[in-house]
Formats: structure tokens, C-alpha cells, sequence
């Protein structure tokens, strides 16, 4: 059994390792995040919030094409894609004119799909999904 | 309550509708503080949505105070 002065050798010795693997999230997971997560997470259903976590991306049915998905993903300056009966046929690009946290990006995709599909896509820059993975089709004007 | 998207997460600006009806100034002041920044984030090009749990969000161009919960997202172009 180690006695309080040994604990504290080992705690003494480890916490340099800890700190150096845990920092770079630390510093990464700013305030400004922990808000927009919070944010995004009142929003989300707990099915739709899990798959955020476990995939990275939120799918978004489209309201007016049926079997047409809309998949947001998490990371940012990803493109959006566009899934018609389980095919990517699209990738859209869509972004704020001011800089947001990721989770932020990710609600206001979802926000302008599900509340007026028709203007979002007329804002988006469309790259159709064909052999080549990405073609311009319609550039913005 | 009001929610406006911005680089530091969301600002917030809540109110009591409740009280505000009842006549409380501090809440009819809030109530007044978020149409001026809802006012002020359309007119940067935001958009507003009325969000409800259960409930597709709702675009909406006049501000609501009965609404539950506003989010504004600031304008976006095709990248």
C-alpha cells in the first residue's frame, strides 16, 4: 500500500504527461464553443445530438424532396452533402460572412434547410457528385 | 428568449413574457432591448428563427416576444 507522501510522488510525476495530452483539447475548447455546443444541443433532439457525437455529421431531411438528406457535417468549411435515395449527388458549400464556432455552422444549416430549403439553395455553391469528386455546376454569382 | 450567433458562441437576452404582460418594467425592458437587437442584427443581413421543441423552425421577419426562443444567424454567401 503507498502512504499519502507516495501518492503524491506518483501524482507529482504523471501530472507533467496529463497536462501535455490534455492541453491541446483544453485550449481548443474555448469558451465561445462551450456556448455554441450549448446552444446547438438545446436545439437538437437527443437522437439527433448522439449523432452528431458518434458520427461527426447531422443529417437534416429535406421538407420538400422526399428520400433526399441533407448531411451537415461538424467540422469546419466541410462541404454539405446532398444524399437522394442513399446517393451523394451533391455537395453544397454555404457560409456565414462572420467567423462562428463549429457548432453554431452546423445549427445554421440545419435552421435554413428546414425553415426555407429553397433560399438556402439558391445561396449555396453547388458542386455536383460525378466520377470526378468535384465539378462546378453552378458557381456563385 | 433571443439568441444571436456570433464569434463569442451566442449572446443572450432573456425576458418573462408574464411579467411584461403584468406591466414589470425591468421585464418590459428586456423585452424592448431584444427588438432593438433584433432590429439592429436584420438590418446586418441576420436571419431570424422562431425555435420550439418538437416544432420545425419557423423563419420570421418581425420580432416575437411570445416566441419561446429566437436564434439569429448572421448572413450567409455560397463559398
Amino acid at each position: 500500500m503507498f502512504t499519502t507522501l507516495e501518492w503524491l510522488v506518483i501524482l507529482a510525476a504523471i501530472s507533467p504527461v496529463v497536462w501535455l495530452v490534455v492541453q491541446p483539447y483544453l485550449r481548443g475548447w474555448s469558451r465561445a464553443d462551450r456556448r455554441a455546443t450549448h446552444l446547438l444541443r438545446d436545439v437538437l433532439t437527443p437522437e439527433q445530438w448522439h449523432q452528431v457525437l458518434w458520427h461527426g455529421y447531422l443529417e437534416v431531411p429535406s421538407p420538400s424532396a422526399q428520400g433526399r438528406v441533407y448531411r451537415v457535417p461538424r467540422a469546419r468549411g466541410a462541404f454539405v452533402q446532398v444524399i437522394e435515395n442513399g446517393k451523394a449527388v451533391m455537395r453544397l458549400c454555404v457560409q456565414p460572412v462572420e467567423r462562428l464556432p463549429e457548432a453554431d455552422i452546423l445549427l445554421l444549416h440545419k435552421l435554413m434547410i428546414e425553415a426555407n430549403e429553397e433560399h438556402y439553395l439558391q445561396k449555396a455553391n453547388k458542386y455536383l457528385c460525378v466520377d470526378q469528386p468535384f465539378s462546378s455546376i453552378h458557381p456563385d454569382e | 428568449m433571443l439568441r444571436v450567433m456570433s464569434r463569442r458562441g451566442d449572446d443572450r437576452v432573456t425576458w418573462d413574457q408574464q411579467r411584461a404582460l403584468l406591466g414589470d418594467p425591468e421585464a418590459v425592458a428586456a423585452i424592448r432591448e431584444a427588438e432593438r437587437i433584433f432590429a439592429q442584427e436584420r438590418a446586418r443581413g441576420a436571419t431570424a428563427f422562431r425555435v420550439s421543441p418538437g416544432r420545425s423552425p419557423e423563419r420570421i421577419e418581425q420580432f416575437d416576444a411570445t416566441a419561446e426562443q429566437i436564434v439569429m444567424v448572421p448572413r450567409v454567401v455560397g463559398g
